[in-house]
């Protein structure tokens, strides 16, 4: 039986790459529920990417298994290809996702490979630049586009494959506080709109402002799964992992305050004693 | 400059004799004075200036499949000829058809011509001059002991052989100044050009940029170490560099596939190419075109 909302399980999983000393994973288990928020930390090299290749079904895992929506995925390429429509990945680099010469071309890849009718790609591929906003690039070459306007068609990629989870690799890294905020921004929209959000990531104030649980990873395995909040408290795991508390975090603990401010806003109120 | 130069001789030496020299002289100058004053290039980085312009064309909105057909039926009818008048009116009208778009202009097309041009007049030349054992034609220059003749019928099979080289690169540059290469790949899709072709196209021409950026970078990086200080350096920094975008473009390719099968990548890539449809007055203009091209092919020498 599976909670109703539950969309993706992982179930003790393994991974080793050909000639590796230690396996990349070993025995991870996680459960995205819909619309969530999680961080996915931890070091470089602590096994973050291969999780979501695995997740993806880019890579498949060595021992485990994957449950999507209740259902085991097995090795037949109908399942592969359904685990990759529904849990869609948007890579660090976006040059290393974008292949298509234009901008809707490069957006209707996925929904041309899911063998989609003509109709339901265009109006997938329209739904997706009108949520990313690149109304304005759609027939400009990718390679001419800013770093943040290529993060947002990498991101309109997955979108129009409408996924029910959307993992995102160091989605801040390369990105100015504007970007950032704007990709904050396309975060709260895609969760407020029942997808589960996934993200890998070494900036511990941005997890801590835009996520509601944190999963640590440290050499392969998973030391902590629970609240942002539970996670950056525990000097322990943060110790064993290589991460440091959020600055906010930090601050809330040194001037004493009872609740966890996520923002400079909850910080001000909380110092001032209002509610 | 070099480019300029060749075509002053070449000018002038084909037209030795045929023309009165007050045209032939002032001709042969404005050709090199034209090469020499638009045909410098300026280096570009991480930007393709023949792509870039292709991009901002008004003129490709037009249909692509529509303007390949015609430029592939153009450049025959300019080869098959056995006279140089199709080849001298695509070499004049091509680049009126490629500036009507806005971009590119004059200036900037003359300096993507520059470049074949240069290997057309080489050839052409080669062509023009005969080495003699005395003075045989109509110009002849003497070379230490052998004499070099420009006769009166290597003028008229150069001026063929050069026209039509022309005209069919003036197809061919006006094509690829008023069509993105998305755009003429899909075309080839649908003039049913093999999968494995267009697919290889399409990746191509996407790792060019990639390639192009990543190299940029390291040249800039090495650049800002001194690494092209003096000549030795230079030519070490550069075989480095070299090396390194071989790994670096083969982990690029990794990852690419990583990210293309994360997509339910299988086999074969698929993108949705929509294209205007062609107009009958756009069709009826490439018909006229070809017309007047085949009428002046049969027309006698």
């Amino acid at each position: 039986m599976r909670p109703n909302d539950e969309v993706l399980r992982i179930e003790n999983i393994g991974y080793r790459y050909h000639g590796a000393e230690r396996p990349a994973l070993n025995g991870v288990s996680v459960t995205v529920r819909r619309g969530e928020r999680v961080a996915v930390l931890g070091s470089n090299g602590a096994g973050k990417s291969t999780f979501f290749l695995c997740c993806n079904g880019v890579l498949r895992p060595q021992s485990g298994r994957i449950l999507l929506n209740g259902n085991a995925v097995g090795k037949t390429k109908r399942e592969v290809y359904a685990l990759r429509q529904a849990i869609g990945l948007v890579f660090q680099d976006p040059d290393n996702q974008i292949i298509a010469g234009t901008v809707e071309s490069e957006i209707a890849f996925g929904p041309m490979n899911l063998k989609l009718p003509g109709d339901e790609v265009d109006s997938r591929v329209d739904s997706a630049i009108s949520r990313l906003n690149l109304e304005q690039y759609r027939t400009s070459a990718p390679h001419y586009l800013s770093g943040g306007e290529k993060k947002r068609v990498a991101i309109a990629d997955i979108l129009a494959m409408e996924p029910q989870v959307i993992l995102f690799d160091e989605p801040t890294a390369s990105l100015d506080p504007l970007n950032v905020a704007a990709f904050e921004r396309t975060l709260e929209e895609l969760s407020n709109s029942g997808i589960a959000i996934v993200i890998s990531t070494h900036d511990v104030d941005f997890a801590y402002r835009a996520t509601d649980r944190a999963v640590v990873f440290a050499n392969g395995a998973i030391t902590a799964d629970t609240s942002v909040e539970s996670v950056f408290g525990d000097a322990a795991v943060l110790a064993a992992a290589g991460l440091r508390k959020p600055l906010l975090f930090e601050a809330a603990e040194i001037l004493g305050l009872a609740v966890r401010p996520r923002t400079i806003e909850q910080l001000r109120r909380a110092s001032l004693g209002e509610s | 400059m070099i480019t300029a130069a060749l075509a002053m001789a070449f000018v002038g030496s084909l037209s030795y004799g045929k023309l009165p020299a007050p045209l032939a002289v002032p001709l042969s100058i404005g050709t090199g004075a034209a090469l020499f004053i638009f045909g410098r290039h300026s280096h570009t980085d991480g930007r393709i200036p023949i792509d870039v312009m292709a991009q901002r064309s008004r003129l490709n909105t037009l249909n692509p499949t529509l303007k390949l057909a015609a430029a592939l039926a153009l450049i025959a009818v300019c080869i098959a000829s056995a006279n140089p008048y199709p080849g001298l009116l695509l070499t004049l009208a091509m680049p009126c058809i490629a500036i009507h778009g806005r971009t590119p202009k004059l200036r900037d097309y003359v300096q993507t011509i520059a470049l074949p041009s240069a290997f057309i007049i080489i050839g052409g030349l080669a062509l023009l001059f005969e080495v003699c054992g005395e003075p045989a034609g109509a110009l002849n220059l003497r070379v230490f002991s052998i004499w070099l003749c420009v006769s009166p019928e290597s003028q008229a099979r150069t001026a063929v052989v050069v026209a039509k080289a022309f005209g069919a690169s003036s197809c061919m540059i006006t094509l690829g100044l008023t069509t993105p290469m998305p755009q003429l790949i899909g075309a080839l899709r649908r003039l049913r050009c093999p999968d494995l072709i267009v697919d290889l196209m399409y990746l191509i021409y996407r790792y060019i940029f990639i390639l192009l950026t990543l190299h940029t970078e390291m040249r800039d990086a090495a650049r800002s170490r001194l690494g092209f200080r003096t000549y030795r350096t230079a030519l070490r920094s550069t075989g480095d560099i070299y090396s390194n975008l071989l790994a670096a473009s083969y982990r690029f390719a990794s990852r690419n596939f990583d990210a293309m099968e994360s997509r339910c990548y299988d086999s074969g890539i698929r993108f949705r190419e929509s294209s205007r449809r062609a107009t009958l007055p756009e069709c009826l203009i490439c018909a006229a075109l070809f017309a007047i091209a085949v009428t002046l092919a049969i027309m006698p020498l």
